[in-house]
């Protein structure tokens, strides 16, 4: 239904780790045959649709459709998935997610709450989700939602601000882009859904900025 | 006419202002009449002449003589653009009603009423109404609305030509198609200041079959234009922005008289304005005062009052004193740089001088030496009584889709019913079908694909036939977001021991750090904390401080300025004796027509200069900011075409710059072709990022239409999970949607109003008809100069994306 994805990936040393960010939003852990992403505010269409703000509900389906397309492409088994997976109340939205899920019978889902994951666990239990309540660590890393101060025994990622970049040319030219941004201690992951804002705000020092296009990675 | 003057009616009023010792102006005694023999019409007619009495004593006088045919509850409507007039001509209404010795009740609705007024005006509304085209559409989303609007004899839009070319000038035309409906025999009439399309504004307002008349007055208001002039003309800077240097001239003028407006153009060049005068002259703290659309309500009202009782000596002010209440102190005014338009000069120039026969006063002060020759322009263009056309939106969609949700929200509607009367409208005459249906699509199934939206139920058919929103919530929401001015997010800013100051921009303070100073309502303030979209300050002792600069506020020269201003340059070198600005500015003249020419008005300028920051080349077609903008991408687009080029651009009002690192591949020989008219659309379509610009447009688009649903400032519940960009929406729809009426109507405003088609295909027609000169000068002629400081820069590049971005990073990397 789609035009075939451009997946382009890069590798970067996370301190013992080594992880693929990527031009798709998802980052790729080799060792552990993880996708880890953020964002993906399931059910948001439909939130507005229920409240007479009509957005097509096949931004959702195109979502899903990118998200199968990196799993098949990486092999993945593990969805590691750093916060806001749904986005409102259940609705329809929620329905056609599980839908999707059926077609992998052997993915595991490990979610560690966000802002807006404010179902009840029961809920998470039908999606076969297991749900951390703040934070999960593997090895040295350590996932959370929000990006928290840099505490140096661990490797933060996280999600949460939507980070984008403004790149500023001579004259007036100004290109806004998502991206990953990434210090000695921790990774910030750009939101996974298409259906979500940017917030250019730079808030860590030092700190190198991954940011993306359909067929493209740059470092800033 | 003696018939006319023969009824009980016009006796009365006659009487009535016999007593006062006043006589009827002509215009009105027609306007009465007229309206005695059922017309509906327009009144033309100044500032100050009482052309609000001739409508409403128009219906006293009717009131009088059909008392029988009359009804209980409201017989006239009065419809104006401005809240803070409708306070004032209810009180010189009800006056009139007490001394004539009527029983009318005369109110006023719209954003400022309490509550409890609003509730005791819908049990009984009052015999005349004065209020707001959105709170008329505000009461239409109500129960049970149409029994109020059963009586109604006369329906009345003052400042009409204030609404017209906005959108607001839809929601009145609707409002009328409604009002109209519910009782046909409403007469309308509007009530306009001189406008270029008087004849286009009367049928806009009345495209029905009824009668109509348009009544202009013979009295005019006599207007004195005077040049501040530096005392060289060196000390005017060739480009400069401020003028910070004149500031000296303009304090005797306000001690000369008794109050003296100063309109600046923007809301930061009004602050540092006012900065700049109390350093110049610190007597003047106290008497003098800072207006403008961010500073708080009450402390502008407070202003306001002030001015007219008389209390201060002079108010800096920005478009946001353009309207209003009349203020019997002012006598003189003061335009600081290009007012850009001849009825936008005129119309401040009347806010002095008031009464009948006083005379207007309104000294012009340019900031920089070009801005001279539009003086002289001006001065020209009010002599020949010439002015600028307000051209009527048409087609908008999203304004059709606010109306149809709007009476979901109130009564329900049936969509045949609602097409007949949507379709009288002007502003929708040429309205299909199809896409009428396409609307009601839209605001039932929320687009095109029939399965994509189940959740979707914002307006429900009933089986009864009727249309109607269900959800109290949406309902509640539809409500609050009625209307047409979309406002960019807003903070309120106050002190930290309580009292608003005014709003800021929510993009400008983001910007700020905690402790940093800005200026605001002419306070230097520190930023302490934000909360709750408000702001909290405290007084900053520090003298540096950064002045806000809020968007948008910079308009292009209107055609009917630059039409005169390419005459005025075109005889430049041989004034005749009155035009002394012309005369002071002979110097700089002399060393344009010497370093290169000054182009007649059958000719065209293209300058090429070489200098160290590379190969320049200046255009003036003396068409505006915006249709500059466009030219300039689009010969940027033609010149790649020879060879790949990069451009910086630049442009002004009278002119573009493009900038290259190379040499420019024009000459006498391709010039024509360059400029030429021919596959004009074609060529500005491929220059121009047509989804970027019409992103942009895009955003009013989506407020209107209920898509975004914008934050009031201050509002605490900001349906946070409902938030999203305007921007975020286009990208998805242009996605997902590509045939959503809204996204076409976003690209037709991009070429009507953004890219002014008309006037660019005007603008190349004149080019091809002139003779084109280029002339290779040395260096910076007078006439490049501002265009060379002008900070408004863009890049046309047709690099793709990612070289782009490769090569942005390595300037970036460099610095």
């Amino acid at each position: 239904m789609s035009k075939p994805l451009v997946i382009i990936s890069k590798k970067i040393l996370c301190k013992d780790e080594v992880l693929e960010v990527t031009n798709q939003r998802v980052l790729y852990w080799e060792a552990q045959k993880s996708l880890i992403l953020s964002d993906l505010h399931i059910g948001k269409s439909a939130h507005f649709q229920k409240s007479g703000i009509p957005i097509p509900k096949d931004v959702l389906t195109t979502d899903l459709e990118r998200l199968k397309q990196l799993i098949l492409h990486f092999k993945a088994e593990n969805l590691i998935i750093v916060g806001d997976l749904f986005h409102a109340e259940y609705n329809a939205d929620l329905d056609e997610f599980k839908e999707w899920l059926l077609q992998f019978e052997n993915l595991q889902l490990q979610l560690i709450k966000g802002n807006h994951d404010r179902l009840s666990n029961k809920i998470y239990e039908q999606f076969n989700i297991e749900v951390f309540k703040s934070e999960l660590n593997i090895n040295t890393l350590k996932f959370v939602h929000d990006p928290e101060e840099e505490i140096n025994d661990y490797f933060t990622i996280s999600g949460h601000v939507h980070p984008g970049v403004f790149i500023k040319g001579k004259g007036k030219q100004r290109i806004k882009l998502p991206c990953f941004q990434v210090t000695e201690n921790q990774l910030i992951l750009p939101a996974f859904s298409l259906f979500t804002g940017l917030n250019t705000r730079q808030s860590l020092k030092k700190c190198k900025n991954y940011c993306f296009t359909d067929d493209g990675i740059f470092e800033l | 006419m003696s018939n006319f003057k023969q009824t009980q009616g016009y006796k009365i009023i006659e009487n009535w202002m016999a007593e006062k010792n006043q006589t009827p102006f002509s215009f009105q005694i027609q306007t009465w009449e007229r309206y005695h023999n059922n017309f509906s019409g327009m009144v033309v007619a100044p500032t100050g002449f009482g052309k609000t009495f001739s409508v409403f004593l128009a219906v006293v006088i009717d009131y009088f003589n059909n008392q029988n045919s009359y009804k209980k509850g409201l017989k006239l409507i009065w419809v104006s653009p401005l809240r803070s007039l409708a306070k004032d001509l209810a009180k010189a209404m009800n006056t009139a009603v007490d001394e004539i010795g009527l029983d009318w009740t005369v109110e006023v609705r719209n954003g400022d009423t309490p509550t409890k007024d609003r509730r005791r005006q819908e049990r009984a509304m009052p015999d005349v109404i004065l209020t707001t085209p959105e709170t008329l559409h505000l009461l239409f989303s109500q129960k049970k609305n149409s029994r109020w609007f059963k009586n109604v004899n006369c329906i009345a839009v003052d400042e009409w030509h204030e609404l017209l070319g906005s959108k607001r000038g839809v929601i009145t035309e609707i409002a009328i198609a409604r009002i109209r409906n519910l009782s046909p025999k409403t007469r309308i009439w509007g009530i306009s200041a001189t406008i270029g399309n008087l004849e286009e504004a009367k049928n806009v307002l009345i495209p029905y079959d009824v009668k109509t008349t348009m009544i202009r007055a013979k009295e005019k208001k006599k207007i004195d234009i005077i040049s501040l002039l530096p005392d060289e003309v060196e000390e005017l800077s060739w480009a400069g922005h401020l003028g910070k240097t004149m500031s000296s001239k303009i304090i005797p003028i306000i001690y000369e008289n008794t109050t003296t407006l100063i309109f600046t153009n923007t809301r930061n060049q009004s602050e540092l304005w006012y900065q700049i005068l109390i350093e110049e002259e610190p007597d003047l703290i106290g008497q003098i005062a800072i207006h403008h659309g961010s500073i708080d309500k009450v402390q502008r009202n407070f202003i306001e009052e002030a001015i007219s009782n008389g209390l201060l000596k002079a108010v800096v002010c920005t478009s946001s004193l353009d309207l209003g209440v009349d203020f019997k102190p002012v006598d003189c005014v003061i335009q600081i740089g290009s007012a850009k338009g001849i009825a936008r000069f005129m119309q401040r120039a009347g806010r002095s001088g008031h009464s009948p026969f006083e005379r207007s006063k309104i000294y012009a002060v340019p900031t920089h030496s070009l801005q001279l020759i539009e003086v002289a322009a001006v001065k020209e263009a009010v002599k020949q009584n010439e002015i600028e056309s307000r051209i009527p939106y048409v087609l908008t969609y999203d304004v059709l889709v606010q109306f149809l949700v709007t009476l979901a929200v109130g009564e329900g509607f049936k969509a045949d019913e609602t097409f007949e009367l949507v379709k009288e409208i002007h502003a929708f005459h040429y309205l299909t079908k199809e896409e009428f249906d396409w609307c009601i699509h839209f605001i039932t199934q929320g687009g095109n694909t029939l399965k994509a939206y189940e959740e979707f139920h914002k307006v429900v058919l009933d089986e009864d036939g009727f249309y109607r929103v269900k959800s109290r919530r949406i309902a509640m929401m539809h409500r609050m977001n009625i209307g047409v001015i979309v406002s960019e997010v807003m903070l309120f800013v106050k002190f930290f021991s309580g009292g608003y100051i005014g709003m800021v921009e929510e993009y400008f303070i983001s910007k700020l750090k905690k402790g940093d100073a800005f200026i605001l309502g002419g306070r230097v303030l520190e930023m302490k904390q934000i909360k709750d979209m408000i702001v909290l300050v405290k007084r900053s002792q520090k003298k540096k401080a950064i002045t806000p600069s809020w968007m948008g506020g910079s308009l292009p020269l209107t055609s009917y300025l630059t039409h005169f201003l390419r005459l005025k340059l075109s005889d430049a070198l041989t004034p005749n004796n009155r035009e002394k600005e012309l005369k002071f500015l002979h110097p700089l003249l002399k060393r344009q027509e010497a370093n290169s020419h000054i182009p007649k008005h059958d000719e065209f300028l293209v300058e090429l200069i070489e200098t160290k920051e590379g190969f320049h080349l200046f255009a003036y077609p003396f068409e505006g900011r915006l249709v500059h903008e466009i030219m300039a991408s689009l010969i940027a687009y033609r010149i790649s075409k020879i060879v790949k080029r990069t451009f910086t651009i630049a442009q002004n009002d009278y002119g573009f710059e493009l900038l290259s690192d190379q040499e420019i591949p024009l000459n006498e020989e391709n010039i024509a072709e360059i400029f030429s008219k021919e596959n004009l659309i074609q060529d500005v379509t491929a220059s121009i990022n047509a989804s970027e610009m019409a992103s942009r447009k895009f955003r009013d688009i989506a407020v209107v239409a209920g898509l975004v649903i914008q934050t009031q400032p201050g509002n605490r519940k900001s349906n946070k999970s409902l938030q999203s960009s305007s921007g975020l929406i286009f990208r998805v729809l242009n996605d997902h949607e590509p045939n959503n009426l809204l996204l076409k109507q976003a690209y037709n405003e991009v070429f009507d109003y953004e890219l002014e088609k008309v006037r660019l295909q005007s603008a190349f027609k004149r080019i091809s008809e002139s003779k084109i000169i280029l002339k290779r000068a040395q260096n910076f002629t007078p006439l490049s100069f501002p265009l060379k400081v002008d900070s408004l820069r863009g890049t046309m590049s047709n690099e793709d994306l990612n070289k782009r971005i490769e090569r942005i990073q390595k300037q970036a990397l460099k610095a």
